[in-house]
């Protein structure tokens, strides 16, 4: 089973020095907080604000190199987390085929957001990520840590 | 790729990565094959450290970006057949990626820096046109490169 979810907002992790990325699904009852490095945030969060940088940054390289050859973006699959590490799958249809890429969750939801593709993640990886950290540390956070990305 | 065209580029190899400490960006330092032109180019630390573990042959664990952008190409069936540094206008530079599918070649504008980043991990030639090696900026390059500390010079200078 798979569940669709929105990127809700990117945070600032202040004590990691690193950004987190807030899934949430459709009925805001299932949250998956994914830790990205700072390039792979700011892609997601030029696509979340709908900003078109002067020059092509990576992902949006990546997508121009895919509509080259109508190669379409269909949806970004969240599929594992092992060792605190999360998985993710980029599914592209391409001629008269399916494929279905490794990739890191940053940038598969990077792509996604350009495309317009959905984002999903299997409900095992829902089940394994517990979520009792994040909210103890989200308890911890003051309004001010929150970026400017929160939707 | 026309002859025309060919004639009028030079053919560059990625020297090294230096870490510019003052302005905590990264330079990436293109020569030509008889080591008489340099072309440095600024990029961002993403970016500079994509193009080092390439230089370095480094397999992360996980694919980065650009190793993405190869496996996604790869699994399509088009090959990254070479990347040209085409122009350069108020010290930014410009760049395509040449991307070959079915025999036929498609050019995709780039920064330098993903362009370069694509062509090591592709292992395809990396050009640059006459008019931008002549046009360089950087008249002050051989005096800042001489006073860069050689400790500063990050471990993928080749």
């Amino acid at each position: 089973m798979i569940t669709q979810m929105n990127v809700r907002g990117l945070l600032f992790d202040p004590y990691n020095n690193a950004y987190i990325v807030i899934l949430r699904d459709e009925q805001n009852s299932d949250m998956l907080p994914i830790w990205v490095g700072k390039s792979e945030a700011s892609a997601i969060s030029f696509a979340l604000e709908n900003v078109a940088p002067p020059r092509p940054m990576t992902h949006d390289l990546m997508k121009s190199i895919l509509d080259n050859v109508d190669a379409k973006v269909l949806s970004a699959v969240v599929t594992d987390l092992k060792d605190n590490t999360y998985y993710a799958k980029i599914h592209l249809w391409y001629g008269d085929s399916e494929y279905s890429i490794d990739s890191r969750p940053s940038d598969a939801i990077a792509l996604a957001l350009r495309a317009d593709a959905p984002i999903f993640t299997r409900e095992e990886v829902l089940q394994k990520q517990s979520s009792e950290e994040l909210e103890r540390w989200l308890e911890n956070l003051k309004p001010e840590d929150f970026g400017k990305f929160e939707t | 790729m026309s002859v025309e065209q060919n004639t009028d580029l030079v053919p560059l190899k990625v020297h090294g990565v230096l870490v510019d400490p003052n302005t905590d960006t990264q330079i990436v330092i293109l020569r030509d094959e008889n080591n008489a032109d340099v072309l440095p180019i600024w990029v961002g630390t993403a970016e500079g450290t994509s193009i080092r573990l390439a230089l370095e042959d480094v397999v992360p664990p996980r694919p980065m970006s650009h190793d993405l952008i190869t496996s996604l190409s790869t699994h399509l069936g088009m090959k990254i057949s070479q990347v040209v540094v085409t122009d350069v206008q108020n010290n930014t530079y410009y760049a395509t990626v040449h991307v070959s599918v079915n025999g036929l070649e498609r050019t995709v504008d780039s920064r330098p820096s993903d362009a370069i980043a694509l062509a090591l991990r592709a292992k395809c030639p990396i050009y640059v046109t006459q008019d931008v090696l002549k046009r360089r900026a950087g008249d002050n390059l051989e005096a800042w490169l001489a006073k860069l500390d050689p400790k500063e010079s990050g471990s993928s200078e080749t």
